[in-house]
């Protein structure tokens, strides 16, 4: 079939077209095949995101869970922990932020030590300046650290941090972190943005304070090379700033 | 018969060969590239939404959408071009894809928004002197030539792509 040279005129002619018929037709199902990859990977990859952010949340890190509740006071932080410690570190955070949630996975567990020993205290300033959820979650930490919880709740919306925190959301993590459902006033605060007001003066505060990235860490008032910390070397700051 | 389309040097088969491997080279970076930065972004979906929001260009019902698609297409781009399917028309999705970033983040920069590209993860607001915009768009430009040579010359070698460009060739030779 592919010796041109018994062919004539017309008939190479006649496969020319049917060469670049099928040819085109290639295309064609290529073009379609290529397109229908895309949608398929693009529509699977939204649908896959929307349950990873939707789904209810995973058990809480333990932690003590429950605390003498807290006065919510506007443009200051949320103290977690004992009063009487000696050390005082001041977290600014907010719930959505990237690298919050590292700096939680790798100094976290150093920082909970130090507080239920009565070493430090926690200054918390829950900032929310990522998205809806950083105010939803910072909103519900306020209510948390009121209704006595804070300090587990706190541990627990970081070991979640991918999920949108819908007011279910929230309180279904309420659940876990107590053990059993969450008191009305709580559910009440969460639902209400009962301290929508607070999360917005945490804001200007940490604007007053000049900080600019999250997170911020403070141990005594000094600020702390995050970039270059370890959990050692905070151990061994805590426990410096204890004895001075 | 008619010369195909694809392949410029069809006429010179040295040049050809080396035009081959170039696209060959263009084909892996332009790909890996994709599929990194794709792959980055789909392992945090907040902040992947997080940074489209800071180019402050997108209705708020948008963002979430095209944060959590769009490190998608990257990755299929990326695996598109790593395995070297329909190249020309994946070369030009991705030419279209860098003219879209290169022109926001030069919008940001016009702007004179202080953020990330957040082009490999993160991104959002940075403090002011903390921007490369420079430097992100070179990056994206240097991608772009890579696309737009695919789209001038996609024959390649290692390619799964024999189904259609290579077909004339196979059929055109003695």
């Amino acid at each position: 079939m592919n010796s041109p040279k018994n062919l004539n005129a017309r008939e190479r002619a006649r496969l020319a077209a049917e060469q670049a018929a099928a040819h085109r037709r290639d295309q064609r199902i290529l073009i379609s095949v290529v397109v229908a990859f895309l949608v398929v990977v693009v529509a699977g990859g939204i649908t896959f995101q929307a349950w990873r952010t939707s789904r209810s949340p995973s058990a809480a890190p333990s932690a003590i869970a429950s605390a003498s509740p807290v006065t919510i006071t506007n443009g200051r932080p949320i103290p977690l922990g004992s009063p009487d410690a000696p050390v005082t570190i001041t977290l600014y955070e907010d719930f959505h932020c990237p690298h919050c949630a590292d700096f939680e996975e790798e100094f976290g567990p150093t920082i909970t030590q130090a507080q239920e020993t009565g070493v430090a205290r926690v200054d918390l300033y829950p900032m929310a300046f990522i998205d809806e959820g950083s105010i939803t979650a910072a909103n519900a930490m306020a209510c948390a650290a009121e209704a006595g919880f804070g300090q587990a709740y706190y541990l627990a919306l970081f070991a979640n941090h991918t999920l949108q925190w819908s007011d279910p959301q929230l309180i279904d993590l309420a659940t876990k972190v107590v053990g059993s459902p969450p008191s009305e006033t709580f559910q009440t605060c969460v639902k209400r943005r009962a301290h929508a007001d607070f999360v917005t003066s945490i804001n200007a505060a940490a604007d007053q304070n000049h900080v600019a990235q999250t997170p911020t860490m403070l141990i005594n008032g000094k600020d702390v090379a995050i970039e270059s910390l370890t959990p050692e070397s905070l151990k061994t700051m805590i426990t410096d700033a204890a004895q001075k | 018969m008619s010369v195909s389309p694809v392949g410029t040097f069809a006429t010179n088969p040295r040049l050809a060969a080396i035009a081959a491997w170039v696209s060959t080279g263009a084909r892996l970076v332009l790909g890996g590239v994709f599929l990194v930065a794709g792959g980055l972004k789909v392992i945090d979906p907040q902040s992947s939404v997080a940074a489209v929001r800071a180019y402050r260009l997108l209705p708020s019902s948008l963002v979430t959408i095209v944060g959590w698609g769009l490190p998608f297409a990257e990755i299929a781009l990326g695996v598109l071009l790593l395995a070297g399917v329909a190249t020309r028309l994946v070369a030009v999705a991705s030419a279209v894809f860098l003219l879209v970033f290169i022109a926001a983040v030069a919008s940001a920069a016009a702007r004179g928004l202080s953020i990330d590209c957040g082009c490999f993860g993160g991104g959002g607001d940075v403090a002011p002197g903390q921007t490369a915009y420079g430097t992100e768009i070179v990056r994206d430009v240097g991608l772009l030539l890579l696309a737009v040579w695919l789209v001038w010359h996609p024959r390649s070698r290692l390619t799964l792509d024999r189904f259609s460009s290579e077909r004339d060739v196979i059929r055109e030779s003695p």
